[in-house]
């Protein structure tokens, strides 16, 4: 036994079962947000139950399996249940019901003892919509033009009508939407001119003239948009719910109709991925809680590179003075544990600083420098995307100073010696030889930055980041990149969407699935800084000496 | 004593009287050199002619200064924050510690290749064009002709001719030092400094690089330090043996070997310490 210890296995075996350990909590954590977040996705069956409620009332349930769970039969002794009350639990179903214009819940829990008969009817269809949520029943008839059609035409009509929308979209994300912004603008200069007093009645005319022009324009465009929406808005589906009752739906509501109990394995893997792709492509519709995410993953790419190209050159610069320009004394080895020890400093109190510096201070003062004429509405003087890519920058300084700094000692002084022996100066060193050496260091740090920065929520939500940004802070108009404007980020996405949500259930599969796409986004962000990293570090392989 | 056979020597038969250098001889002028490292006195009172066009060793035990000295002629112990220098390096009759002295301008005079091999991580062609990249010379033309000249002096240019722009780091010991001091060969220096250059290498590479010396002497003054008592036999015309930072004795190689006067000199050579 002596002789055990003294071999070192027991320590052998408690650093395996520390990396054992590890794996299995990042695999556990990996799997549960894949497997709960992609079944969001996957085409459900709907189901059709018939029941006696406890009154003796017959009724019809029609809904997708949400959850089921067991509970205690003691808590519903008091409903006064034809059930076996020997037993100590049963078991309940939780339905996703769909249809909110008829039941204000789409949600409802089901006893299971109470279920008569389950089926599976094929002409079940799931109506996914852009208002109201999900629509579970069968097909009435369809209205095309006021005329009954037969049913077989569906599908080439949802295609017409989801063209239409897409020209609609189109027709007021940007033609309209770059009028109005062009208005605005020209408001924006008239005004300038104003507080200028270089507002001369030539000019006023000019602008006048130009507004007239652009309203023309835009009646002429608002012109087209009634004419597609009065197109959209004629073909109607008429569908029985689950109560017999017969609701009408207009096409232009409709994303999707799918008979869910129809499709193939193949066409539900076809549609599994297709909600996917619309999930990462899609903006979000019903406060958050359907539709997809895509200006959040836009929103925290963006705001990361931007970070990143705050913060790599100011980490580089300021670990450049602290390692080979400030003396080595006494100073150097204070400004170093401090800049240490800004890792440590907690998340929130850089969002602090970030609003009281950057976003008042700083962004007032530009404000009433170079924005005067938008005043009293703020620029720069509120939380935008800059704001948050400078305070995630000054966030993440330390890891980018601490690991340049290593890279920049590790480098043998005979390369230093040989550049100096050359006749080069130490700036042209540094440029020509260090630097380049350095570069797998650097991107290190920045590969932690980035990490570091992609997960962060809590100062974001101070400086920049909103439930719903109407506008990407990248479009057509000029200047094309917004840095003033406010964004929507994954990390507070799936805060916002799982705990201030109107709808907690449907919005649960969401959390999970935005989590896997906000781990995916950092996981590819970093591979892509370590393939870089590599390549930088077979270039510049040190010979062992 | 050791045999040595100091062939290069039958090679030079105008001998050169060190004490009696006429300007024109003289490459570099050592007066009055100390040298401290904080409060210890490293080089003491060092005065010294280094002839041009010729070869002169600085031998002695390990830790006597004579790389230190070396260091002294291109001002790379400036980068040491605790060394303190008095005295004066003349070259050109002017004093390289002056306080106008532009010391990358020096060192671009005064070439200097290390003990170990240091090859920048870039390719064979870019460590060669370094200096000259730094005085601003971007013309291939002028790039490509210094590589050449500057690898057959070198004893390089057949090895790697194919292979140019392959990364330094996959040469052999013996020709990345090769490469080191065509590198330092192509911003054409007045001196060459060669700081124990053999020290790291097999004894092909060394006898190699001993050939090269006799041949970069042509071109080049060349000063080099080394441990190796028949090294410095072989390949220089002048030695000088410092001991405890102080120089002891400095003659034609032959003398310093044959008939050396003062009894450290001859303890040492004989391999009674060092």
């Amino acid at each position: 036994m002596n002789n055990w210890f003294k071999s070192g296995s027991p320590w052998v075996w408690l650093s395996a079962g520390g990396v054992s350990i590890s794996l299995i909590s990042v695999i556990g954590l990996l799997w549960l947000i894949a497997s709960r977040g992609l079944s969001y996705f996957w085409p459900a069956d709907i189901y059709q139950f018939e029941m006696t409620d406890e009154k003796g009332k017959n009724l019809t349930v029609i809904g997708e399996i949400y959850d089921r769970e067991s509970i205690p039969v003691s808590q519903l002794v008091h409903l006064d249940l034809d059930i076996d009350k020997s037993a100590e639990t049963l078991e309940r179903l939780l339905i996703k019901t769909g249809n909110r214009e008829l039941v204000s819940l789409d949600f409802r829990w089901i006893l299971v003892p109470q279920i008569n008969k389950t089926s599976l009817p094929e002409e079940l269809v799931v109506i996914e919509r852009r208002t109201n949520g999900n629509f579970y029943g069968y097909i009435e008839e369809i209205i095309l033009d006021g005329q009954v059609v037969e049913q077989s035409q569906m599908a080439e009509l949802v295609a017409r009508v989801s063209d239409f929308q897409v020209e609609i979209e189109a027709l007021q994300t940007s033609d309209i939407g770059a009028i109005n912004y062009q208005i605005e603008r020209t408001r924006l200069k008239e005004r300038k001119h104003k507080l200028d007093n270089t507002l001369t009645p030539e000019l006023a005319g000019q602008f006048k003239d130009k507004v007239a022009g652009l309203r023309a324009e835009y009646e002429v465009l608002e012109q087209k948009l009634m004419g597609l929406r009065e197109k959209v808005s004629r073909d109607q589906i008429v569908m029985r719910a689950m109560d017999g009752q017969k609701v009408t739906i207009n096409f232009e509501d409709i994303l999707h109709v799918t008979f869910n109990n129809k499709l193939s394995f193949f066409a539900k893997l076809k549609l599994f991925f297709s909600q996917i792709a619309a999930f990462v492509t899609d903006d979000p519709r019903e406060a958050n809680t359907e539709g997809g995410v895509f200006p959040a993953i836009f929103g925290t790419v963006l705001m990361v590179l931007l970070m990143t190209v705050i913060v790599s050159p100011l980490g580089v610069v300021a670990a450049i003075y602290l390692h080979e320009y400030a003396g080595n004394n006494a100073l150097t080895k204070l400004l170093r544990i401090a800049v240490i020890n800004l890792a440590g400093v907690p998340s929130i109190v850089y969002g602090v600083f970030g609003l009281g510096f950057f976003v008042y201070m700083v962004g007032g003062s530009l404000d009433q420098l170079f924005y005067a004429e938008t005043l009293p509405s703020p620029t720069f003087g509120t939380p935008g995307v800059m704001w948050s890519a400078i305070t995630l920058a000054i966030l993440t300084l330390p890891v980018v100073i601490v690991s340049t700094e290593e890279g920049l000692s590790r480098i043998p002084s005979a390369m230093r010696h040989g550049s100096l022996a050359l006749g080069a100066t130490k700036a042209e060193t540094l440029w020509r030889i260090i630097l380049p050496i350095a570069s797998p260091a650097i991107m290190t740090g920045i590969i932690l930055a980035i990490a570091r920065a992609a997960g962060e929520v809590a100062p974001l939500m101070l400086v920049g980041v909103v439930k719903m940004a109407p506008n990407l802070p990248l479009d057509g108009n000029f200047p094309f990149l917004h840095l003033d404007r406010k964004f929507m980020h994954l990390g507070f996405h799936i805060y916002d969407v799982g705990f201030q949500s109107p709808n907690v259930e449907a919005a649960r599969p969401l959390v999970y699935a935005t989590a896997l796409l906000l781990v995916t986004i950092i996981v590819a962000l970093n591979m892509t800084a370590v393939s870089i990293r590599n390549r930088l570090r077979e270039k510049y392989r040190m010979l062992e000496h | 004593m050791i045999s040595v056979t100091p062939k290069n020597l039958s090679e030079h038969n105008v001998k050169l009287d060190l004490n009696n250098l006429t300007p024109e001889q003289v490459a570099l002028e050592i007066k009055n050199l100390d040298l401290y490292y904080g409060d210890k006195q490293a080089l003491q009172d060092i005065s010294m002619s280094i002839p041009k066009g010729q070869v002169t060793a600085f031998i002695g035990p390990s830790g006597c200064g004579k790389s230190t000295l070396l260091r002294c002629i291109n001002r790379m112990n400036d980068l040491v924050d605790i060394c303190k220098i008095t005295g004066q390096i003349n070259l050109h009759g002017e004093n390289i510690y002056d306080r106008h002295t532009d010391v990358a301008a020096l060192r671009r005079k005064v070439g200097m290749v290390f003990q170990r091999p240091n090859p920048f991580p870039k390719s064979i062609y870019e460590n060669v064009v370094y200096g000259l990249r730094i005085t601003g010379e971007n013309n291939r033309r002028v790039l490509d002709e210094a590589v050449e000249t500057s690898l057959r002096s070198a004893a390089l240019w057949n090895e790697v001719k194919d292979r140019l722009h392959e990364s330094a780091l996959g040469l052999s010991g013996g020709q990345q030092q090769r490469l080191v001091i065509a590198r330092a060969i192509a911003i054409q220096p007045e001196v060459l400094l060669l700081d124990e250059p053999t020290s790291a290498l097999d004894p092909i590479s060394t006898l190699t690089i001993e050939e090269l010396i006799n041949d970069l002497k042509k071109q080049f003054t060349v000063v080099i330090v080394t441990h190796n008592m028949q090294q410095a036999a072989r390949v220089s015309d002048q030695t000088a043996f410092m001991y405890m930072g102080d120089l002891i004795e400095y003659s034609d190689t032959n003398t310093l070997f044959t008939t050396p006067t003062k009894k450290k000199t001859e303890d040492y050579i004989t391999g009674r310490y060092g």
